[in-house]
C-alpha cells in the first residue's frame, strides 16, 4: 500500500509520550525516528533496569504492566520506527535540523516535523546540608530501586510533596530499607479540600490509599505539615532535622525532631525539561507551578510550526497523560498529511482529549496541594550553596537581588548562577522563585539554553566531518 | 513626567562606562535605559584588552582579516600572494591605547569605591609563529609599528615553550604585546552599572526603548513601554541597534551594522595559559575561573544568533593546533554575539550636526570593552565643555557623508 506520507518526522525523547507518538503514527503506515539518549526506551519512568535483573519485588504490579505495555506498543510496530538510542540532541543545526552525539561521532538529522517529549526533571530545593552525600532526590532513588541493583539506604526518610512519597517509602520498604518517616510538607486538611478532583482518578486514589493503609501497616509514619529543616553529617549524611510546616510552610523550630538516618529523598516535584525547546526558540510561559512551559495550542502544536510538544515537557501530568499526548501529536501529524479523514479525525482526538481532562483535573488536585510555598526559601542560611555547579552562595544572589536585579539574566551575570554545566537545571528554579517573591514577576526571564546541550568532546572535532 | 539632563539609551559596556563615568564626575541627572537583546555584544564578547593587537588585526581581528582577504581574493587571483597585517589608522592607536592606559586604575578605583572586581589581569597578548609565513607576518606588523617597540618582546622556541608550556612544540616562536590585557567582559560590564547605580544613576533595566521623542531638530527624550522619560541630552550606546536610535534621532541613517561572532568556550580547566594568544587561526584567552575562550568567527547574517558546526569545527581545530591539551576537555558552550560594525571599523563618536541634544557612542566594531574607558571619558569630556582628550574629528559620523 502506498504511504501517505509527506513528512520527514523526528522525536525526541522515547519515554511514554515519544514512543506512543511513533506507535500512533505507524498505525496511520506514517514511519518516524525516535531518538534517545539512554540505552533502552521507556524513558526515566518506565526504562526498566539496564541490565536483566532476575527479579523486582519491590515494585509493584501496575509499574510492571505499564513498562511492559510501553514495549509491546513499540514491539508491535517497529518496522515503522527507526530508533536511535545512546544518542544526544546537542541543539539546532541549520535551519530543521539537530545535531547529534553517539558514542564518537557527531551526525545531524533533518525533519520537517519534529516532536518534543524530553519529559521532566527533578526539582531541587537548596536547604542547609542539601549538598552531603546522602541527600538525593526522590526520583534518583526511585532510579536506583527500578535498576533493581542498588539500594538508596539503611535508614532513610522522605521529605516533600506529592504523591510519590507514600510510593516511593513503599518501595523502599519492600527494597528491605528501614523507611524512618515520611513528612508531607502540606496539611492533611488541605488534601481533604480536594476530595472531588482526586475522585476524577479513582483507581490511582484508591491505589495512594493502598499505599497509605501498607505505610501504617508497617509502622512507617506518615506526616502531614511537617518538612525538612536541615541535614548534618561529617563526610556524608547521618541526622536530619524535620519540624512541623504552617500552612506556609515555615517551619516550627520549637518542635524539630532529629532522625538518624544514612539516606534522606527529598522530592519537591518536577520542572519540565524544556532547554532543547527553548534553543530551538519555541515560545514559553511561566507558569508557579511547573516553571517555564511551550506555549501550545489545542493540539500541541508549538509557535513554530513545525514542532509539536508533548508529555512532561510541557506540564507536569505524567506518564498517563504522555502517552495520551503523544497519540494526540500523531494524530494531528497524520491528519495534517491526509493519512485519516477529517471525521476519524475530529471523533479521535475528541476521545484523546476527553481522557486527558480526567487527568487534568486530577493533577490539578495535587497541584494545589502540593503548591511550592514561601516558607521552603527560608531553609537556606547565607553561606548555603544553591547552585552547585559555580558553587554560588545564597548571599551572592541576596546581594544581586538587594542591588537591583529584576531578572534571571542578570542574576546569571552577576553571580554565575547558570552558568555551570547544568545549564540551570538546579539552581533556576530557586533563582526563579526568589526573584517571584521579591516581586519581580512581569520581567523574570530566563537562564537562556546554551549550544550545545551537553559537552563535546574537543576531539570528536579533530577531523572533518563529511556527514555535517 | 521624569526629567534628566542625561539618557543613556544602552547598557552595554559603552552605555555602563559612560554612566559611570558621567555619574563620578559630574552632578547631572543620569538615567540609563537598557534592553537585552539576544546577542547583544558585551555579554558575548572574550573580555581581551588587546590595544596594539586588534590595531594591527589580530586578536578577534584575525578572522575578520582573514575573512575579508579571502572575500578580495575570491575576485582576484592575483591577491593571495603573502598577508599583509591589517593596519588601522592612528587615530585609532590613539584612543585604543589611551584606553588601555586607564584600567588598571580604574580596577583599583572600582574595587575600592564600589566594591565591584571586573578581574583585570595582566597577561600580554602573544602572535603564535608556527613557520616562515607567520615569521615575515610578525615582521611586517613590528615594522609597521615602530614607535611602539617598547611594548614588544620576540619570543624564540625556547623562550616560548618556557613561558607558555602547554602551547604546541611545534610553534617556532612569538611576539608578545606586553601591555594587552584582558578583563571579565561581562563584569565589567556589572561594575560600570553598579557603580553608577551607586553614584545615583536611574537604572531602566528591561526597559525598552521604543521611540525617540524630538521637538524640531532638537531630542527632548524616550518613550518607553512603562512611561516617557525626557531628557536634555540622549546618548546612543545601542550596539548592534545604534542606527534604529540614530535615525530616529535625526531622519537619517548611519553605517552601524551586526557582525556575527560565533565563540566556543571549554570546560573549566587548571591553568594552562599564562597570557592570551593569537594564532593566524583564532585566538585563545583562559578566563578568571578557568574555562578557555576561543574566538571567533566573523558573519554578517544580519540579526542571526545561531550557533554552526562549521564555525565551531574551524575554531576549536585552530585552537587544538595551537593548544593541543584542549583535547582532554570538552566544548562547555557555545554563542554569538553582534559586533556593531562600521565600514572603516572606527566607532562613531560625538555630536551630530544640525541636532540638538543627542550623541553618538556606538560603533565600536570589535574592541568596546576596550574602548568603553575612553568612551565614557569623552562623552563626560563633551558634557561638561571641557576639551576632549582625543580629537573627535576621524570619529564623527559625519565622515561617511
Amino acid at each position: 500500500m502506498p504511504s501517505c506520507q509527506k513528512e520527514k518526522i523526528v522525536i525526541v525523547g522515547a519515554g511514554p509520550a515519544g514512543v506512543s507518538c511513533a506507535a500512533e503514527l505507524a498505525k496511520y503506515g506514517i514511519t518516524s525516528t525516535l531518538v534517545d539518549e539512554a540505552p533502552k526506551i521507556g524513558g526515566v519512568i518506565y526504562r526498566g533496569p539496564l541490565r536483566q535483573a532476575s527479579k523486582l519485588p519491590h515494585l509493584d504490579e501496575n509499574l510492571k504492566r505499564a513498562m511492559a505495555a510501553l514495549k509491546v506498543r513499540y514491539e508491535h510496530h517497529k518496522q515503522d520506527i527507526t530508533l536511535q538510542l545512546q544518542t544526544k540532541v546537542l541543539g539546532p543545526e541549520g535551519e530543521s535540523g539537530l545535531l547529534l552525539q553517539t558514542e564518537n561521532q557527531l551526525t545531524q538529522i533533518d525533519y520537517t516535523k519534529l516532536v518534543l517529549a524530553t519529559g521532566c526533571h527533578e526539582r531541587s530545593v537548596p536547604f542547609e546540608g542539601w549538598q552531603l552525600p546522602g541527600v538525593m532526590l526522590m526520583g534518583g532513588m526511585q532510579l536506583q530501586l527500578k535498576s533493581g541493583l542498588v539500594r538508596p539506604g539503611k535508614k532513610v526518610a522522605l521529605v516533600g510533596t506529592g504523591p510519590l512519597l507514600p510510593l516511593v517509602a513503599c518501595q523502599l520498604h519492600k527494597s528491605g530499607a528501614q523507611v524512618v518517616g515520611v513528612y508531607e510538607a502540606s496539611r492533611f486538611s488541605e488534601l481533604a479540600k480536594e476530595t472531588v478532583a482526586l475522585l476524577n482518578k479513582p483507581k490511582l486514589t484508591l491505589s495512594g490509599l493502598s499505599m497509605l493503609a501498607y505505610l501504617k501497616k508497617h509502622n512507617i509514619p506518615f506526616k502531614y505539615g511537617y518538612g525538612i529543616v536541615k541535614a548534618e553529617g561529617q563526610e556524608k549524611l547521618s541526622s536530619v532535622t524535620v519540624a512541623p510546616y504552617d500552612e506556609h510552610w515555615h517551619a516550627d523550630l520549637s518542635k524539630a525532631q532529629h532522625l538518624a538516618v544514612d539516606s534522606l529523598g527529598v522530592g519537591y516535584g518536577f520542572v519540565a525539561r524544556t532547554q532543547l525547546a527553548m534553543l530551538l526558540g519555541v515560545s514559553h510561559q511561566y507558569t508557579t507551578t511547573n516553571g517555564y512551559v511551550p506555549l501550545l495550542d489545542d493540539n500541541l502544536r508549538s509557535s513554530l510550526n513545525s514542532i509539536f510538544v508533548c508529555g512532561d515537557t510541557n506540564g507536569l501530568l505524567g506518564a498517563e497523560a504522555a502517552i495520551i499526548e503523544g497519540k494526540m501529536a500523531a494524530t494531528m501529524l497524520a491528519y495534517e498529511q491526509a493519512c485519516l479523514s477529517e471525521s476519524t479525525f475530529h471523533t479521535r482526538m475528541r476521545k484523546l482529549k476527553t481522557k486527558r481532562k480526567q487527568t487534568q483535573k486530577f493533577r490539578a488536585g495535587f497541584d494545589r496541594f502540593s503548591a511550592l510555598r514561601e516558607g521552603l526559601l527560608a531553609l537556606t542560611q547565607a553561606d548555603t550553596v544553591v547552585c552547585r555547579c559555580e558553587q554560588v552562595k545564597r548571599q551572592q544572589l541576596d546581594l544581586a537581588l538587594q542591588q537591583g536585579a529584576k531578572d534571571l539574566s542578570s542574576v546569571k551575570m552577576r553571580t554565575r548562577i547558570g552558568m555551570g554545566d547544568c545549564q540551570g537545571k538546579m539552581c533556576s528554579s530557586y533563582a526563579l522563585d526568589r526573584l517571584h517573591a521579591a516581586g519581580h514577576l512581569g520581567t523574570l526571564g530566563v537562564i537562556r539554553p546554551r549550544f550545545p546541550l551537553d559537552p563535546i568532546p574537543f576531539t570528536l572535532l579533530e577531523k572533518n566531518h563529511e556527514a555535517v | 513626567m521624569k526629567q534628566y539632563d542625561v539618557i543613556i539609551a544602552g547598557g552595554g559596556v559603552i552605555g555602563a562606562a559612560c554612566a559611570y563615568f558621567l555619574s563620578r564626575d559630574t552632578n547631572l541627572k543620569i538615567a540609563l535605559v537598557d534592553l537585552k537583546k539576544p546577542g547583544n555584544a558585551s555579554r558575548a564578547s572574550a573580555g581581551g584588552l588587546w590595544a596594539i593587537g586588534e590595531s594591527v588585526g589580530l586578536g578577534c581581528g584575525v578572522i575578520f582579516f582573514k575573512t575579508l582577504s579571502k572575500l578580495q581574493s575570491e575576485g582576484d587571483t592575483e591577491a593571495a600572494e603573502t598577508l599583509r597585517p591589517h593596519q588601522l589608522p592612528e587615530c585609532f592607536f590613539e584612543l585604543a591605547l589611551k584606553s588601555n592606559e586607564l584600567y588598571p586604575a580604574l580596577h583599583e578605583e572600582m574595587l575600592a569605591r564600589h566594591d565591584v572586581d571586573f578581574k583585570f589581569e595582566r597577561t600580554g597578548l602573544k602572535f603564535i609563529m608556527y613557520n616562515r609565513d607567520d615569521e615575515i607576518y610578525a615582521d611586517s606588523i613590528v615594522s609597521g609599528i615602530p614607535n611602539l617597540s617598547s611594548q614588544i618582546r620576540w619570543l624564540d622556541q625556547q623562550q616560548l615553550r618556557e613561558e607558555e608550556p602547554y602551547i604546541t612544540p611545534d610553534a617556532i616562536g612569538a611576539i608578545d604585546f606586553i601591555c594587552d590585557h584582558q578583563v571579565n567582559p561581562y563584569r565589567l560590564v556589572d561594575a560600570y552599572t553598579e557603580g553608577a547605580r551607586q553614584n545615583g544613576v536611574e537604572l531602566f533595566l528591561n526597559t525598552e526603548v521604543l521611540d525617540v521623542l524630538r521637538e524640531g531638530n532638537k531630542v527632548i527624550g524616550v518613550r518607553t513601554q512603562d512611561q516617557s522619560l525626557h531628557c536634555e541630552t540622549l546618548i546612543n550606546a545601542a550596539g548592534a541597534w545604534a542606527d534604529d536610535i540614530y535615525h530616529q534621532a535625526t531622519g537619517k541613517h548611519m553605517p552601524v551594522y551586526p557582525v556575527k561572532g560565533q565563540i566556543v568556550l571549554s570546560e573549566r580547566m587548571p591553568k594552562v595559559l599564562n597570557g592570551c594568544i593569537s594564532t593566524s587561526d583564532c585566538y585563545i584567552a583562559q578566563k578568571d575561573n578557568g574555562e578557555i575562550l576561543i574566538g571567533s568567527s566573523t558573519e554578517e547574517k544580519g540579526f542571526d544568533t545561531t550557533n554552526s558546526l562549521d564555525k565551531i569545527t574551524e575554531l576549536s581545530q585552530g585552537a587544538m593546533k595551537c593548544l593541543p591539551i584542549l583535547k582532554e576537555s570538552s566544548i562547555k558552550r557555545c554563542w554569538a554575539g553582534l559586533r556593531p560594525g562600521t565600514p572603516d571599523e572606527l566607532p562613531i563618536l560625538g555630536p551630530v550636526d544640525g541636532v540638538e541634544g543627542y550623541i553618538n557612542a556606538c560603533g565600536h566594531f570589535r574592541t568596546g570593552i576596550l574602548m568603553s574607558a575612553i568612551t565614557g571619558t569623552l562623552i563626560t569630556e563633551l558634557m561638561t565643555g571641557k576639551p576632549t582628550s582625543v580629537d573627535l574629528a576621524p570619529f564623527r559620523v559625519e565622515r561617511f557623508e
